[in-house]
């Protein structure tokens, strides 16, 4: 099964506009002005489903199974805080009283889902029956459907769009989980069905290749500061390019940026967050500075850490592709995650509408750690190489100096 | 006790290196990218070259090879964080005579120096 | 079961609340004194706009220098197209061209890996004042280049720009 570049934009417009008319059906019935941020296609890893949804967060919506020309399941889910707010517009003194709050909940997820639905039904010019909405109401990711069945990759493509409050830093989601097989095949016929498809299983073993590239930086990270460290989620994204910026928010982060020519090129990221970095940053140098700001230090420590994670990552490609990919010298970044993106965005969109998005985790239990690795490869390049990919020897990550010297 | 260059543009790595480095050897020289490589190397004639890969303005492997074609009897080990085959092959071609990945281990760096210049 | 019309298409201009945002790639104007906020400006330049005497004003956030390049149908992406669609929008809702001054902020070159002549930071800012130059626009106000990010907040009100950085004070234009 193939798909191109034309139908993950069509599918990926197909859920935002979906998502914007679930939006202004809230704002209709609310008041509250509410705008999609951001809609991204992913694939990903079945048990990985909802990470960035952390474990902690309550958050109460509601579920639908949807049934035709796709099939699966979809949710719409706010943080519990916010919802009160979101029953108190359309309710007043309804938090009181439990079960209204419930039914408020069930009743508005039922308005927006039912136009998030209608409008791919629409496009797609067939129809798509949905259940009647369950509410519910759990932790972190938990909260998300468990995904459809899938093939021996075990990877689903997850659309997932951002919904932000006017003047709040507050959002809410909304996932689909379509079946697999219905998916691509509709994919595939929404496509072009010109030279610039991309087999999945290329994709989703490259996905793979990212696992055991984030292991191997992970190792690393793990070897130089002694931090525990988990590699936790890769996945593959796709989006408009100015929306790629969008998902860093104005956090401060700390981490180094390099250009990567060969096959694909691109530009990788290796990032923290402020405390994350002084946390490793100290664990790397021999003497504890036990320093609560970034020091030159920190930053020295932290330029070489992201060179080694850099090329933990990207060797992988070379040597399971048979070539080399070179990269710069890390530069390093101290700014506001979104300005740290945007001009390499903004490199990359001289050529491309939309770009792909690699994007790694890797987190440790004891300590508040966290690291993110951000792959934006160039669209065309990547197809190639994706073309010149041996699935067979997508295992072939690693290389053994000793049996050349 | 040989006479080591270090070769590396990270500062962060140059004074881990020497910290293991110091001990047993001589470090002679830091530099940071393959032009003062070279010209250092011409300089000191040292046993031995700790040689990264990716360093601004001319690579380690570039570096290597000149050295390499000029002083046939030198001696350099790659110390770097690039894992690929190709890049491993490449510096074959230019003459290294060790390859040590980072992150690593000290006892793996004094192994490799052991193969190389065998004290 | 929809109880929406289908009749609102445009985005929330209709309404306004006190504080609206502009993503990347986006404009927002205001008639009633709203406060247009941008952040996370790399490469990227906002432009703001303002005609004292109606009291109009607006924020684009553009991103690359020329529409030409990547013509994908949204002006608002590049600072040529960007800034005409700002102005002409501004002139919808009751600004004289001619009252019109601009401010603006971003332009960075912060991660520029590209190599000789200059970055999309700084052809996006030269791109922006030409077309203001190009409609007689002046600039009342600058802060861009340098290598750091940049959020920024138009008091539509006064006009005021205010420009915030991770590291360093805020600065009124």
């Amino acid at each position: 099964m193939k798909i191109d570049v034309q139908s993950l934009d069509t599918f990926n417009q197909l859920a935002h506009e979906g998502a914007q008319e679930a939006t202004r059906s809230m704002t209709q019935m609310t008041g509250i002005e509410a705008t999609v941020e951001v809609t991204r296609i992913s694939l990903v890893d079945r048990k990985d489903i909802g990470e960035e949804l952390g474990n902690d967060a309550e958050f109460v919506g509601v579920q639908f199974g949807f049934d035709g020309a796709l099939t699966g399941e979809t949710v719409l889910i706010f943080e519990r805080e916010q919802s009160a707010a979101i029953v108190e517009a359309l309710v007043p003194g309804g938090m009181a009283d439990e079960s209204m709050a419930q039914s408020s909940v069930k009743e508005i997820g039922n308005i927006m889902m039912s136009g998030f639905i209608d409008g791919w039904a629409e496009h797609l010019g067939t129809s798509i029956e949905h259940t009647p909405p369950s509410y519910i109401e759990r932790q972190g990711k938990d909260v998300l459907p468990e995904g459809p069945e899938t093939d021996e990759h075990d990877q689903v493509f997850v659309f997932r769009s951002e919904i932000q409050w006017e003047g709040e830093d507050v959002s809410f989601y909304i996932y689909m989980l379509p079946e697999y097989t219905p998916l691509t095949e509709l994919m595939a016929e929404h496509g072009s069905s010109g030279t610039d498809a991309i087999p999945i299983k290329k994709l989703a073993a490259f996905n793979q290749m990212n696992r055991e590239g984030t292991r191997r930086a992970a190792e690393n990270v793990e070897m130089m500061s002694g931090i525990e460290t988990e590699a936790e989620v890769s996945q593959i994204s796709f989006a408009p390019i100015e929306d790629v910026p969008k998902r860093f928010g104005k956090e401060t982060h700390v981490g180094t940026a390099v250009e990567f020519t060969g096959a694909p090129s691109g530009f990788l990221l290796v990032l923290f967050d402020e405390q994350s970095a002084i946390t490793v940053a100290e664990g790397l140098m021999p003497v504890d500075m036990d320093s609560d700001e970034l020091t030159d230090q920190h930053k020295a420590a932290i330029e070489e850490l992201g060179n080694i994670m850099t090329s933990g990552f990207v060797d992988g490609w070379a040597n399971v592709l048979q070539r080399s990919v070179e990269h710069t010298p890390p530069r390093l970044v101290h700014d506001m995650g979104q300005a740290i993106i945007d001009p390499l965005a903004a490199q990359l969109g001289q050529h491309q509408r939309h770009a792909f998005m690699i994007d790694s985790t890797m987190k440790t239990e004891e300590l508040e750690f966290e690291s993110k690795i951000h792959a934006l490869p160039n669209e065309q390049e990547l197809r190639k190489a994706l073309d010149d990919l041996d699935v067979d020897r997508a295992d072939q990550t690693e290389a053994d100096a000793d049996r050349l010297f | 006790m040989a006479e080591v260059l270090i070769a590396d543009d990270s500062e962060f790595m140059r004074n881990l290196l020497r910290e293991i480095l110091e001990e047993d050897h001589n470090i002679i020289g830091e530099v940071e990218n393959g032009v003062e490589a070279v010209e250092m190397f011409k300089e000191e004639e040292p046993d031995l070259v700790m040689m990264d890969i990716v360093m601004p303005i001319r690579d380690g492997i570039e570096a290597t090879d000149e050295i390499k074609t000029e002083y046939p009897n030198s001696n350099v080990i790659m110390c770097t964080s690039v894992g690929q085959e190709e890049k491993m092959k490449e510096a074959v071609k230019a003459g290294a005579d060790g390859y040590i990945t980072k992150p690593f281990q000290k006892p793996s760096v004094i192994e490799a120096i052991q193969d190389v210049v065998p004290s | 079961m929809k109880i929406y019309d289908g009749s609102e298409s445009g985005d929330s201009e209709e309404t306004t609340p006190e504080r609206i945002k502009v993503g990347i790639a986006e404009y927002e104007v205001t008639a009633d004194g709203a406060t247009l906020t941008t952040s996370g400006l790399g490469s990227c330049v906002g432009v703001a706009l303002y005609d004292e005497h109606s009291g109009a004003a607006g924020l684009v956030h553009v991103m690359l220098p020329v529409a030409d390049e990547v013509d994908d149908g949204k002006p608002a992406k590049f600072a040529d197209t960007g800034t005409e669609l700002l102005i002409e929008e501004l002139e919808s809702i009751g600004a004289n061209k001619r009252g019109i001054e601009a401010k603006i902020a971003g332009g960075s070159d912060m991660l520029d890996f590209s190599e000789g002549g200059s970055g999309i930071g700084d052809r996006n800012v030269e791109q922006v004042k030409e077309t203001l130059s190009d409609h007689n626009i002046s600039l009342a106000g600058e802060d861009v280049g340098g290598d750091h990010g940049r959020s920024v907040r138009l008091q539509a009100t006064t006009g005021d720009l205010v420009v915030k950085s991770a590291n360093r004070q805020d600065r009124t234009l």
